[in-house]
């Protein structure tokens, strides 16, 4: 049994970061309603030819699974309308802009006018209030305003700016403090607004090196090292890009790496891995209670039988009839085996005559109705 | 004031790795009452290097076990398997991170688990996860990093350029570990939602698998025919622009962020050519917008560029150091951190959560554990 399957949605999320955290719910099972419109569908619909792409290759890892209806929110039918289906929600979800849902009509307040025990999660670059709550962001914004692209880098280069992972990393977070507030509802009947701001995720993954900056230590980029662990980083394997990563924690480990490569200097464990194959690499040190892995590619990844066997990577089947390699929900439930994908990225508005016919109860005149009246549209 | 959102939970966390204790202080933090379970030497958390300066202190234990007890358990001991059973007995949730291997021996398997407790969510945290043919397999922070996808991806942009010939560079600290603890807490709280029908159940957690998920669009591209590499993913132009004091980010997706950055460049003639009026044609010329902008941001200032592009709805942001973060106006509105009692180094500014609930910051129940 899918653990979410009671659970209903109003998605107004867009782009990354709150479509991941409603993503990762509708492969536990919960209902995720999607809703755009043909004059303003997510962005993630279009291409961006700014990453060098003119493919929408982005939208469908954050999108299958989920039902697609169309609301124009620009016409007050539209709010209405969205009202309707927050009524018959558990959640409703966003990731506009601070202040902007409200502006809508269909702020916190307004919502609970409706449903009083919905809990409305809202994902924004910085949070719903305070000076910078304005401020419009993407996923490597967030990782510059958190500090955690700062101390990534070179120590003799230039910050690193992450990238989509940051967007998902948030939409994960923004998907456990959602569950915390249904777990609230359930015991005390109240609603949440859930604030989720992207930057203090950023932050959260560097809480160690903030703590220590305010102890008065100084956290800095340092490349590939790790304290308190070395041998630490990525040695050159055998082919053009080929690497191998390798940490040592212990003086146990730090003599069978001696004995393995002959050395412990960074030269003589390149000398070593670059003769070999990394994946080869890697089971020789495993072998010996060494922590390495290669630097995996994403068709290493896509094909390898570990991941496979826990429905890490899945099969999802493309409209044409091919299938194609997606990633899952990264977790295995003893009682709950079938989580994951189940189907395939909507078309906009695929499943409307379920939402407005059998979940509203909205009759053909009506919906014709507001079909002509381009709030379905 | 409404209660803290997991508040009457109960968990138990077993942690010798960042991924297991970074699921628990969520919970935590979210107002689960947590127990930190330790053996006589103290969880390996505690000798996590960097050290707190002047102290024994692990930043890492400080930062991650923040708001949680503290109980010292026996397990290699019948006696101590008991009394730890018992704590288990008055718990909702156990978190842990013991090797698969070493599991029986200690009453910690999924089985005797089950058997014992059958209304508890037992979530296991590992590398490689607990379940397929690399269970076993060790795994530190940058071996489920490059495991994962991510690793073989970064840097991107102004670092690749500036060392082309450079290795792959890891994200700072714990960055897939902490998937693993997020994916964990999800985990646990979905379990938890379906106990009334499911009763307990087995949590099988992965670092790898949850550092895939971040990293998901590379598969994604991958099914469209395109095998990503750290020098290719690189935006066409934008991106860790220098200017005369630091660094800000720059991204501009759509069209009226175009626009407001050529407002904010002063309507420059460069930027008038027809052919980069969409943004096709700006993705072909990417590297000569690139040189144009760098010029002109290398002779500003961060907060100058940032205030002003910000207003004409530029996405820009300021490359922030651990200590601007700390000093942030906006974090300090948004009381992203709280002052608690570390032991041995005394009252500090720990960071509690990114979450609001109803306008309000989450609470630390209080320092880490002495």
């Amino acid at each position: 049994m899918k653990p979410l399957a009671a659970i209903r949605v109003a998605d107004f999320t867009v782009h990354n970061a709150g479509p991941f955290a409603t993503h990762l719910l509708s492969q536990l099972g919960a209902e995720i309603i999607k809703i755009e419109s043909a004059m303003r569908p997510d962005a993630f619909r279009k291409p961006h030819p700014v990453y060098g792409r003119e493919g929408p290759a982005t939208f469908d890892q954050v999108s299958a699974t989920k039902l697609s209806v169309r609301i124009n929110l620009k016409k007050p039918e539209g709010v209405a309308l969205a009202k309707r289906l927050v009524a018959v929600s558990d959640v409703a979800a966003e990731s506009f802009r601070a202040g902007v849902l409200a502006r809508l009509g269909l702020g916190y307040e307004a919502l609970k006018a409706v449903k009083p025990d919905i809990v409305l999660l809202s994902v924004s670059s910085c949070g719903q209030d305070g000076p910078d709550s304005h401020f419009a962001g993407y996923a490597p914004l967030f990782g510059a305003w958190g500090g955690l692209s700062d101390l990534t880098g070179f120590a003799d280069g230039p910050p690193v700016e992450m990238r989509h992972v940051m967007d998902h990393t948030c939409g994960m977070h923004a998907a456990v403090a959602l569950m915390a507030a249904l777990h609230r509802r359930r015991a005390t009947g109240e609603g949440a607004h859930v604030d989720v701001a992207a930057r203090e995720v950023a932050s959260m993954l560097c809480g160690e090196a903030l703590l220590l900056s305010a102890a008065g230590g100084e956290p800095r980029r340092m490349g590939n090292a790790a304290e308190g662990l070395g041998p630490h980083g990525v040695f050159a394997c055998m082919g053009e890009e080929r690497w191998l990563s390798i940490a040592v924690r212990s003086d146990a480990e730090l003599t069978k790496l001696e004995d393995i490569v002959g050395g412990l200097s960074d030269e003589a464990i390149t000398a070593w891995t670059c003769t070999r194959d990394a994946n080869e690499a890697a089971a020789i040190l495993q072998a010996a209670g060494i922590a390495a892995h290669a630097s995996w590619t994403t068709p290493e990844i896509a094909a390898d039988p570990h991941l496979r066997a826990r429905r890490a990577i899945v099969e999802v089947n493309e409209p044409g009839g091919s299938t194609r390699a997606a990633v899952g929900v990264p977790m295995r439930l003893s009682k709950g085996p079938e989580v994951g994908i189940h189907r395939g990225t909507p078309q906009l508005g695929e499943d409307e005559d379920y939402v407005y016919g059998e979940l509203l109860g909205i009759g053909r005149n009506e919906r014709c109705a507001l079909e002509d009246a381009e709030v379905i549209y | 004031m409404s209660l803290a959102p997991l508040a009457g939970i109960k968990v138990v966390v077993h942690a010798s790795g960042v991924a297991a204790a970074y699921a628990a202080r969520q919970l935590a933090t979210l107002g689960a009452a947590c127990v930190l379970a330790e053996g006589g030497e103290g969880s390996p958390l505690r000798r996590e290097a960097p050290f707190l300066p002047g102290t024994q202190i692990s930043a890492a234990f400080a930062s991650l076990c923040a708001g949680m007890s503290a109980e010292t358990h026996d397990l290699a001991s019948p006696d101590g398997r008991a009394k730890f059973g018992a704590l288990l007995a008055r718990s909702d949730i156990f978190i842990d991170d013991t090797p698969v291997a070493d599991r029986a021996a200690l009453g910690l398997d999924e089985q005797t688990i089950a058997s014992q407790h059958a209304d508890l969510i037992h979530v296991s945290v590992l590398p490689y996860g607990a379940f397929g043919a690399k269970a076993g397999w060790k795994g530190e922070e940058i071996n489920v990093l490059h495991a994962s996808g991510e690793g073989y991806l970064l840097p991107n942009g102004l670092t690749t350029e500036l060392f082309p010939g450079r290795p792959p560079v890891k994200i700072y600290g714990h960055f897939t570990e902490m998937q693993g603890g997020t994916a964990a807490a999800l985990g646990a709280l979905s379990a938890l939602w379906a106990r009334p029908e499911l009763g307990g159940q087995f949590v099988d957690i992965s670092c790898q698998d949850a550092g895939l998920a971040v990293g998901a669009f590379a598969i994604q591209r991958l099914g469209d025919g395109q095998v990503e590499d750290r020098y290719e993913r690189s935006f066409r132009f934008g991106g860790v622009i220098e200017c005369a004091d630091g660094f800000v980010e720059l991204l501009t997706l759509e069209q009226r962020q175009w626009t407001g950055l050529v407002e904010l460049l002063g309507n420059p003639e460069w930027a008038q050519d027809p052919d980069l009026a969409d943004s096709a044609g700006r993705s072909r010329r990417g590297a000569e917008i690139n040189r144009h902008i760098r010029a002109w941001f290398l002779e500003r200032r961060v907060d100058e560029v940032v205030a002003a592009g910000q207003k004409l709805s530029v996405p820009l942001a300021r490359y922030y150091t651990p200590d601007e973060v700390l000093a942030d106006a906006h974090e300090a509105h948004r009381g992203l951190f709280q002052t608690v009692a570390v032991p041995d180094a005394g009252e500090l500014p720990v960071i509690v959560s990114p979450y609001h609930f109803d306008g309000a910051p989450l609470v630390l129940a209080g320092g880490p554990p002495a």
